[in-house]
C-alpha cells in the first residue's frame, strides 16, 4: 500500500496470517479491504439524517437492528443514535472527510474506525448452526432475515453480527479478540461436529 | 437465566447480554444541588436499597446490544418483568399503585411533584 | 445349564443376536450382542456383581433399568479418556469397551473396605461429624485421608482429555422433555399446530417404557403406537429430536440444559470429529415435562442385595434383551404393576411367586395371575434376604399394616427378587425452578400442583398412570384433539408399603435400605428422628439421605415413609427435601464445551503480538490483554533484561508498545464541561492541541482511573484510560450521559482497538523520530511537551502526543493498527543508530516509580483517594460538583490517620522489600503487631543503583526521614526511612528535553 510520500507502507490486517483449516464445513475468511466508519448522531435530528444522506446518497436505517445499502456503501444500525458505515477501505479517508464537512457543526461523530475491528466471513449451509454453539440468539429464526444487524455477545467476547446473505453472515469483533474468534469459529465448524436444526 | 427484552432496540436476549445497574430511580443529589448536601442524603444515595419480595424497579443497560440504559418492572418471586420504560421516565400507573413498602412511598412522593 | 444360563433362548427387542459385541469389564473379556447396555450384558455372562457400596463397602448389583440405577455406578474407559460414575443401565457395548467397577479394594470379590460392614454399628448417621472431632489436628492428617480412600465413588481421570466438547443453543416453542407415551403423543399434537417443537429423551430409543405397559391403542400394542409415532415425528421439519439427551436443569424463564453423549455409545462417531458429549443450552415458551415415573424400592431387610432388583427392571432385561437374573425369582409388590413382570417371567419360563404386601386387591391383573396358577401370597412380606453376593432364598413372613416385627417366618429358594413399591411420578425437572408439588394419596407419593412458570407435566410424571387418561393429558397442546380405542386391564389400589418389618425393629440387625447409594438405612432415619432432627432438610443433611446423583429419585419417598411412621407425622406434613440439578450428572468436559486450552481465556493481542513473540517476550496479563513484560536476549535472565530496557530509556530511546491503553473519543458542545464533571480536575481550561492529565474518582470519594485527555478541537477530546479501564470507563461516560446529566449534547465512542500505541521515550527519541522525517516540525520549541500534533511519520499517518510515563523526553505515536507492525518496524530501524530497543511493562513500571507516579490498582485499590496519594492538588476547589466531590468532603477521608503515599529507602540498598509488606508501630517476636501501613510498589533501580518503594504509612508525610519496620515471614524485620515519592530528577528537566 503506498501513501503520498511514495514510501511502501506495510498493512497488516488482524488475521493476515491465518488461512482457514481444510476441515471446515463452512467456508471462513478474513475481509480485510473494509473500510469502516462509526458515526454517531440523532436519527431525531432532520439535519444530521439529511448532512448524512447528501454524502451516502441513501437513508440511514432508523429501524433498529437492519442496515441500508446503496452500490459499495452499507450502514449497520448500531443504536438509536449510532450507525456502522461501511465502505472500500482506500475510500475511507475521503468519506469521512466528506461526511465532516457535510456535518459541519451539527451535533454528531464520525470516527475511521477501520482497524477496530476484525471481519469473518462465514459462508455456507450450517453457517447459522455453527454460530449458534457460540451465540444465545435464536439465528435460524425469521428474526436474522438477510440484511439483520445485531451486537451481540458470541463465544465469550462481544461480536457484531451481520446476515449478508441467507448462507453469509459477517462476523465483526475487536482486532485483539480476532485469532481467539478465528479459533473457536475453527473449533466449532470442523467437520464431524455439523449440527442441524429443524432442517431435514 | 432471564430472558431481558430491551425497550430502545426491542432485542430480547439472555441477561449476560444485559448488564444489570441496580435499583432504578435513585437521585444524585450533587445533580440538583452540589453545596448542600447531607451525610444523611449522600449516604442514602450511595448505599441504601431497597430489597423487596415481589415487585421491584430495576436499571438495566443493553449491554451487548444498542448500548442504552433503560428501567425495568421485575417481580422478584417469579421473576417476570412486567414492563420496561425509558431510562428517565417514571413506571407505568398501574405499576406505580401496584407497588408496596418503600416502592409505594417514592412514587406517591414523585407524583405529588409532578402534580 | 448353557455357559450363558441368563441369557435366554430367544427374545430381547434391543439386541441383535448376529451381532457379537466384546469388552472388557474388569479386566475380563465378556461378549454381548449389539444393542445391550453393559447392565445386560454383564448379567447375561452371569455376574451378579456391579459395584460396592459407599460408606460398608456392601457388595451391590443392578437394581434399575435407566437413568435411576444407584448401584451399578461402572467407570469406562482408560487413562486420560477413564470417565467415573456411569450408570451400567445407560453404558452402550461395542468392541473394545473398556470397563471397571468402582469403590473397590483390591477387586470386587474380595474388598477391604467391607470390614466397614462389620463396623457398622460404629458408623451410624452422621457419623463424620461424631467420630472425627478429636484431636483437631487429626482431621487434616488421619481422618481425611483415610476417609477419601474408603469413601467416593470412581476415580478420577487420567491426564487431559483428548476429546472434544461443545455447547449448543436452541429455541423452541415447545420442549418436551421425555419421549415416552406421554411425550410422543404430546410432540405430534404440539407440531400439529406448526410451533416448532424440541424432543428430548435420556434412551437411545423413543417410546419410554411403552414396550413394557400393558394395554392396546387402537388395537395394537402401546409399543406399535409410539413406534409409528416417533417415525411420523422423525419426518417432520418442525420436529426436532435429541436423544442420548438427558435434560438435566430447568431454570427461570424456561431455560434448560441438555446433556447429549454424541459419541459414547460408538468410537466411529468420535473418530469421525463429533464432539464426545454436547452440552445444549435451550430457550423455550413451553415447558412439557413428560418424564415419567420412577419405581420405587421397598425397605425390607437386606434388601440391597445383588439380584434384588426393581420388578420394570426384571420386565426390561427379559423384553429388552432376553436377559433373566435367574431360573427362581420372587415377585415382591405393594401393588398391580409388578404382576406384569410375573407374567413376562412366567412365559420366558422362569420360575415365579408373587408376595403382595396388600390383603387384596380387585385389578384384572391379580385374578389373572391366579388364574394362571401363579403362586400369590397376598397379606405377606419378605421377612428376609439369604445370601451375600446373590440372593439363596428369602424369608416369607405374614403382615398386616402397623405391625413393628415379625414372629414366624417361611424360608423360600430363589435366586432374585424383583420389588415394586409403587411409583413415584419423576418431579425434578418441575421442582428445579420452583414447581409446587402435592401428595397424591392413590400414588401414595408426591405429583405436580402449581408453576409460576409455562410449564406442565403430563402423563406419569403428572401421576396419570393409565394409558387412556395419559393419551387425553398428552394432547391439551393440540388444536383438534384425537380419540383413541384404549384397553387396558383395571387396576386394584395400591397400598403404601414404607418398612417391610423382619425379625428385629428399625435400629436392630438387619437393614433396610432406603438410600442405596449413599448407605442411607431406615434406622439411620429414624435415628435421626430420635436425635432431634425434625426438618427434614435436616436429616437429609446428617444423614445424607437423597444426596448425590440418586437426588432422591428412588430414595425420596421410602424415607419420607419411615421418617412419618417414626414420627407420626403425615407425608405432606413432613415435606419434601429440595430437588436440584442436574437430574443426573454430566460430565465436567461438557461445562467446559470448547473452551479449553487455547481458548479457555480469550486473550486480547495487540497490533504487535506477533512480534512480541518472535523477539522472545515475557508476556504478563493486563485483564485479557497480553503485554510484553521484558524482551530477554540470550544471556539474560528477566533482571537482567528488565535493567537493561530500563538504562536504555534513561541513557538512549526505547519503544513501548502501548496499544493497550484505552482511546475514547468525546466530542459535543458539552464535552468540556462533561469532562469537567467526570475528573476531578479541570478540563473546559485546555487549550487546544494540549494534553492534561486527569484523575477520576468514583462517587464514593475513592480513585477509579487516570490517564491523559487531549484538546484535539474545540468541541472534541480523545481520553486516554488505563489499560484495563477502557471497557469500563468507555460505559461509565455513556453511563452518565444517558442517566444522569442528559441534557448534555456528548458523543462518546470507544476506539480502542483502532490504534497501535507506541511510546518513543529517551533522551533520544526526537533523533529517532527525526530520522523518520515527520511532515510537522518536531522541535522542543514547535512540540512542547504535554502537548499533540497529526501528520505522518515515516510515511504512516499519525496522531502523536509528547506525553511522559518514564519521566524522558517522550512521545507516544499512534498510528491505525493495521498499520501498526509496520510504523514499529520503522521505528525500530531509525533508532538502530541510537541504540533504540524494545522495553516492557517491568521496565515502564520501574522508570515511573522512580518518578513517583502513581499507577492506579498499585498505589490505589478502592480505597484509596487522590489526597492519599499526594494529588490533593488535582482536586478542584472551585469546579461545584464533579464526580466523587460530596463523598471527599466527609471528614474521615480527610483525617490525618489516613494512610498517605510515601517514598521508602531500605537500610539495606541491595535489599527489596516485597510487594505488599506490611509496616507496623513496632516489631515484635510474634503477631499482633500494630499495622501502619502497606508496601504498594517495590523495584531495585538501576538507574539510582538502589532498591526503591512507594507505600501507603498512616499520616506518612509528617512522618518524612523516620525509620519504619517491616516484619517479614521467618521472622526477620527490614527497616527502610520514609522519603519523597520521586526518586529521580525531582526537577522534571528531562521531561523537557
Amino acid at each position: 500500500m503506498d501513501n503520498k510520500m511514495g514510501v511502501e507502507l506495510q498493512f497488516e490486517s488482524a488475521l493476515a496470517h491465518r488461512t482457514a483449516s481444510d476441515n471446515l464445513s463452512i467456508a471462513m475468511r478474513e475481509i480485510s479491504e473494509r473500510g469502516m466508519i462509526d458515526l454517531r448522531g440523532l436519527a431525531s435530528d432532520k439535519k444530521f439524517m439529511s448532512a448524512v444522506k447528501s454524502v451516502l446518497g441513501f437513508d440511514l436505517p432508523k429501524a433498529p437492528r437492519t442496515s441500508a445499502s446503496w452500490g459499495d456503501m452499507k450502514a449497520l444500525w448500531l443504536s438509536s443514535d449510532q450507525w456502522l458505515i461501511l465502505c472500500t477501505r482506500s475510500k475511507t479517508t475521503a468519506l469521512l472527510a466528506e461526511l465532516t464537512a457535510a456535518l459541519g457543526k451539527i451535533h454528531s461523530l464520525a470516527v475511521d474506525v477501520s482497524d477496530m475491528r476484525a471481519i469473518l466471513r462465514l459462508e455456507g449451509e450450517g453457517t447459522r448452526e455453527t454460530l449458534m454453539k457460540g451465540s444465545t440468539l435464536d439465528l435460524i429464526s425469521d428474526d436474522y432475515k438477510p440484511g439483520t444487524v445485531r451486537r451481540m455477545r458470541f463465544a465469550e467476547i462481544a461480536a457484531l453480527l451481520h446476515v449478508v446473505e441467507e448462507n453469509v453472515i459477517d462476523i465483526y469483533v475487536f482486532r485483539s479478540y480476532a485469532e481467539y474468534t478465528w479459533a473457536f469459529l475453527t473449533k466449532a465448524a470442523r467437520k464431524g461436529a455439523e449440527v442441524r436444526l429443524f432442517r431435514k | 437465566m432471564l430472558v431481558v427484552t430491551c425497550p430502545i432496540c426491542n432485542a430480547s436476549g439472555d441477561e449476560t447480554d444485559f448488564h444489570y445497574g441496580g435499583q432504578a430511580h435513585v437521585r444524585r443529589p450533587a445533580t440538583a444541588d452540589p453545596l448542600n448536601i447531607t451525610d444523611e442524603e449522600q449516604r442514602d444515595y450511595l448505599f441504601i436499597r431497597h430489597n423487596p419480595k415481589g415487585l421491584h424497579f430495576e436499571r438495566w443497560r443493553c449491554d451487548r446490544g444498542c448500548g442504552k440504559w433503560f428501567h425495568a418492572a421485575r417481580d422478584t418471586v417469579t421473576m417476570e418483568f412486567k414492563a420496561t420504560y425509558g431510562i428517565t421516565e417514571l413506571p407505568p400507573v398501574e405499576l406505580m399503585k401496584e407497588a408496596k413498602g418503600p416502592w409505594a412511598d417514592y412514587f406517591k412522593m414523585r407524583m405529588k411533584e409532578k402534580a | 445349564m448353557s455357559t450363558k444360563p441368563y441369557r435366554l433362548a430367544e427374545g430381547g427387542s434391543r439386541i441383535d443376536r448376529s451381532r457379537k459385541v466384546t469388552f472388557s469389564f474388569d479386566g475380563k473379556d465378556i461378549s454381548g450382542f449389539a444393542g445391550d447396555t453393559l447392565a445386560s450384558a454383564v448379567l447375561a455372562s452371569g455376574q451378579k456383581l456391579f459395584g460396592r457400596s459407599f460408606k460398608y463397602h456392601r457388595p451391590r448389583g443392578l437394581v434399575g433399568l435407566g437413568s435411576e440405577e444407584m448401584n451399578a455406578l461402572i467407570g469406562v474407559g482408560v487413562g486420560s479418556r477413564h470417565e467415573p460414575n456411569l450408570r451400567a443401565t445407560q453404558i452402550e457395548i461395542f468392541d473394545g469397551l473398556a470397563a471397571e467397577s468402582q469403590n473397590r479394594w483390591p477387586s470386587l470379590k474380595y474388598d477391604i473396605g467391607a470390614i466397614n460392614s462389620k463396623f457398622s454399628r460404629f458408623l451410624p448417621a452422621g457419623f463424620y461429624y461424631k467420630t472425627f472431632m478429636w484431636p483437631k489436628s487429626f482431621w487434616k492428617h488421619v481422618y481425611e485421608p483415610f476417609i477419601r480412600k474408603a469413601a467416593g465413588l470412581g476415580k478420577a481421570p487420567e491426564g487431559r482429555d483428548p476429546d472434544m466438547y461443545e455447547h449448543m443453543h436452541v429455541h423452541a416453542d415447545v420442549i418436551i422433555i421425555g419421549g415416552g407415551l406421554a411425550g410422543l403423543t404430546a410432540a405430534e399434537a404440539a407440531a400439529s399446530t406448526g410451533v416448532k417443537v424440541l424432543l428430548c429423551d435420556e434412551n437411545p430409543v423413543l417410546g419410554g417404557i411403552a414396550d413394557l405397559t400393558a394395554g392396546m391403542i387402537d388395537g395394537e400394542c402401546v409399543e406399535a403406537y409410539t413406534t409409528a409415532a416417533a417415525a411420523r415425528l422423525a419426518a417432520k421439519s418442525n420436529v426436532h429430536i435429541l436423544t442420548r439427551t438427558t435434560v438435566v436443569g430447568h431454570f427461570h424463564h424456561n431455560y434448560l440444559m441438555a446433556f447429549e453423549r454424541v459419541g459414547d455409545h460408538d468410537p466411529a462417531i468420535l473418530a469421525s470429529g463429533a464432539p464426545k458429549h454436547r452440552l445444549w443450552k435451550i430457550r423455550a415458551d413451553k415447558v412439557v415435562v413428560a418424564t415419567g415415573a420412577l419405581e420405587r424400592p421397598i425397605a425390607f431387610a437386606n434388601n440391597d442385595r445383588p439380584n434384588i432388583m426393581l420388578a420394570s427392571a426384571v420386565r426390561g432385561l427379559l423384553d429388552r434383551y432376553g436377559v433373566t437374573p435367574g431360573s427362581n425369582g420372587v415377585v415382591f409388590t405393594n401393588n398391580d404393576d409388578a404382576y406384569l413382570t410375573a407374567f413376562a417371567l412366567k412365559k420366558a419360563g422362569v420360575n415365579v411367586r408373587i408376595v403382595d404386601s396388600r390383603s387384596r386387591s380387585d385389578g384384572t391383573l391379580v385374578k389373572r395371575a391366579i388364574a394362571a396358577g401363579i403362586d400369590v401370597q397376598l397379606s405377606s412380606v419378605i421377612s428376609a434376604v439369604e445370601g451375600t453376593v446373590g440372593v439363596t432364598a428369602v424369608k416369607i413372613a405374614a403382615y398386616r399394616k402397623g405391625q413393628g416385627r415379625v414372629i414366624t417366618e417361611k424360608r423360600v429358594d430363589c435366586d432374585f427378587i424383583a420389588m415394586s413399591g409403587g411409583w413415584n411420578p419423576a418431579l425434578h425437572i418441575w421442582c428445579h425452578n420452583g414447581g409446587k408439588i402435592q401428595f397424591d394419596d392413590r400414588l401414595q407419593s408426591f405429583r405436580p400442583k402449581s408453576h409460576t412458570d409455562n410449564i406442565v407435566a403430563i402423563g406419569a410424571a403428572n401421576g396419570t398412570m393409565s394409558v387412556e387418561a395419559t393419551l387425553a393429558e398428552a394432547q391439551t397442546l393440540a388444536k383438534k384433539t384425537k380419540t383413541f380405542k384404549v384397553e387396558e386391564p383395571s387396576r386394584g389400589a395400591l397400598e403404601s408399603l414404607w418398612f417391610a418389618p423382619a425379625t428385629g425393629k428399625y435400629n436392630e440387625g438387619n437393614k433396610h435400605f432406603i438410600d442405596f447409594q449413599n448407605d442411607v438405612t431406615a434406622a439411620d432415619l429414624e435415628l435421626a428422628q430420635r436425635e432431634g432432627y425434625e426438618s427434614v432438610e435436616h436429616t437429609k443433611r446428617y444423614t445424607t439421605f437423597g444426596m448425590a446423583t440418586d437426588q432422591g429419585k428412588t430414595s425420596n419417598l421410602n424415607g419420607l415413609g419411615v421418617i412419618s411412621e417414626a414420627t407420626g407425622k403425615t407425608i405432606p406434613e413432613i415435606g419434601v427435601t429440595t430437588f436440584r440439578p442436574p437430574y443426573t450428572p454430566y460430565s465436567f468436559g461438557s461445562i467446559a464445551g470448547s473452551l479449553t486450552n487455547d481458548l479457555f481465556l480469550p486473550i486480547r493481542r495487540t497490533p504487535i503480538f506477533e512480534w512480541h513473540m518472535e523477539h522472545g517476550a515475557v508476556f504478563e496479563p493486563v485483564g485479557q490483554w497480553r503485554r510484553s513484560y521484558t524482551y530477554p536476549q540470550a544471556s539474560e535472565d528477566k533482571h537482567q533484561a528488565i535493567n537493561r530496557e530500563i538504562l536504555c530509556v534513561r541513557n538512549k530511546v526505547g519503544l513501548l508498545d502501548a496499544s493497550t491503553l484505552g482511546k475514547i473519543e468525546i466530542k459535543g458542545p458539552d464535552a468540556a464541561e462533561f469532562l469537567d464533571r467526570i475528573y476531578t480536575n479541570t478540563f473546559s481550561t485546555l487549550k487546544v492541541g494540549k494534553c492534561r492529565y486527569g484523575l477520576m474518582m468514583n462517587e464514593l470519594g475513592f480513585l477509579t482511573d487516570d490517564g491523559v485527555t487531549v484538546r484535539l478541537a474545540e468541541d472534541h477530546f480523545i481520553m486516554h484510560t488505563t489499560s484495563g479501564g477502557a471497557d469500563r470507563i468507555g460505559a461509565w461516560l455513556e453511563e452518565w450521559l444517558q442517566t444522569e446529566w442528559t441534557q448534555y449534547k456528548v458523543f462518546v465512542t470507544p476506539v480502542t482497538e483502532q490504534w497501535a500505541q507506541f511510546a518513543v521515550a529517551g533522551p533520544r527519541a526526537r533523533d529517532v523520530l527525526s530520522k523518520l522525517s515527520p511532515d510537522f516540525d518536531i522541535s522542543n520549541e514547535a512540540f512542547p511537551h504535554m502537548s499533540f500534533r497529526q501528520g505522518l511519520i515515516g510515511g504512516y499517518p499519525v496522531r502523536v502526543y509528547r506525553i511522559s510515563f518514564s519521566g524522558e523526553l517522550s512521545y507516544e505515536v499512534a498510528t491505525p493498527a493495521n498499520f501498526g507492525q509496520g510504523l514499529w518496524n520503522a521505528i525500530m530501524e531509525a533508532g538502530d543508530e541510537f541504540g533504540l530497543s524494545a522495553y516492557g511493562t517491568e521496565a515502564l513500571h520501574v522508570l515511573r516509580a522512580e518518578k513517583g507516579y502513581i499507577v492506579v490498582g498499585d498505589e490505589s485499590d478502592g480505597t484509596v483517594t487522590p489526597i492519599d496519594v499526594g494529588l490533593e492538588g488535582m482536586v478542584s476547589k472551585k469546579k461545584p460538583d464533579f464526580i466523587g466531590k460530596r463523598s471527599l468532603e466527609q471528614s474521615f477521608l480527610k483525617g490525618p490517620n489516613r494512610k498517605q503515599l510515601v517514598g521508602l529507602f531500605t537500610a539495606d540498598p541491595t535489599e527489596v522489600l516485597p510487594d505488599g509488606a506490611y509496616a507496623v508501630a513496632q516489631a515484635k517476636d510474634k503477631p499482633p503487631m500494630e499495622m501502619i501501613g502497606q508496601v504498594t510498589s517495590t523495584y531495585m533501580s538501576p538507574t539510582l543503583g538502589r532498591s526503591i518503594a512507594m507505600a501507603l504509612i498512616e499520616n506518612g508525610r509528617a512522618r518524612m526521614g523516620e525509620v519504619i519496620s517491616f516484619p517479614l515471614e521467618g521472622g526477620k524485620v527490614m527497616k527502610a526511612t520514609i522519603t519523597d515519592t520521586v526518586f529521580y530528577d525531582k526537577e522534571g528537566g528531562r521531561i523537557h528535553g
